[in-house]
């Protein structure tokens, strides 16, 4: 893993992708790989990663092939250049695809094995993520479940006791006597 | 009244609208076109780019997507029709 970024300000790093058939030659394999490195070198490009990803298989036939070889390459180049290299990797012999992305700043600059193990790695703390979230919401119901059980039924309103005797004489003639009054 | 049975399918699957985008709990700035592992749940069979209604990938991602598959697919590392 590693990050690189601009040594001056008129460089920029760029990612270039070339896809070469499989049945390819020994020689003609480091022909071309050569031509490559040569088109960066002339325009005073410095290389700072290679990757070969090897044999891959292809979701559709390109020049005849079913199968090709990727390989990546990390550069440092003057952005007025990417035009004639452009140009010239059209005309590169045994180059069936290429292309040129600018990758962005702080970007993670890993091998093809390196970003297997990493997407591995990722996904099975994705999974583990999932496993705990659906832990917790299993614990949650069943907290919830248990509060529902345990809450008390609502009280019954208290009802008045009924009065004695002499209570209610003496309550009567107080409202009788509240009503004179009036 | 027991419920029919297309309301308890109803019930069953979560609403689409309700999903989170799995780039923004990650914070992607960048999607790249050579990372098969995370392109590949979200084109269908026929190598279509599922819809983000389905995903729940947000808008901003969503594009970021379609960068990338184009780019797999120029490369031949991504079908364009199947």
């Amino acid at each position: 893993m590693a990050t690189f970024s601009p040594t001056t300000e008129d460089v920029q790093i760029y990612e270039f992708c070339v896809l070469y058939p499989f049945p390819f030659g020994q020689k003609e394999e480091n022909e071309l790989l050569k031509g490559v490195e040569e088109l960066f070198a002339e325009a005073g490009g410095k290389v700072l990663m290679k990757d070969p990803w090897g044999r891959r298989g292809l979701a559709y036939k390109i020049g005849g092939f079913t199968e090709g070889n990727y390989i990546v390459y990390y550069v440092e180049l003057d952005p007025s250049k990417l035009k004639e290299i452009d140009r010239q990797m059209r005309i590169l012999k045994g180059v069936l695809r290429h292309m040129m992305v600018k990758p962005p700043k702080n970007y993670q600059y890993l091998s093809y094995a390196e970003q297997f193990i990493k997407w591995q790695e990722d996904s099975k703390k994705d999974v583990e993520r999932k496993e705990l979230e659906r832990e917790d919401k299993l614990k949650k119901q069943v907290v919830d479940k248990a509060k529902r059980v345990k809450t008390p039924a609502p009280k019954e309103p208290e009802v008045a006791k009924p009065m004695s005797g002499e209570a209610i004489t003496k309550e009567l003639e107080k409202i009788i006597s509240d009503d004179l009054n009036i | 009244m027991p419920p029919s049975y297309r309301n308890q399918k109803q019930a069953q699957r979560s609403d689409p609208r309700l999903k989170k985008c799995p780039f923004c709990f990650k914070d992607t700035a960048y999607m790249d076109y050579k990372d098969y592992g995370t392109l590949k749940p979200l084109i269908d069979y026929f190598g279509n780019i599922r819809n983000r209604y389905y995903t729940g990938v947000c808008l901003k991602h969503q594009k970021m997507l379609k960068n990338a598959v184009e780019r797999a697919r120029f490369m031949g590392m991504l079908a364009y029709r199947k």
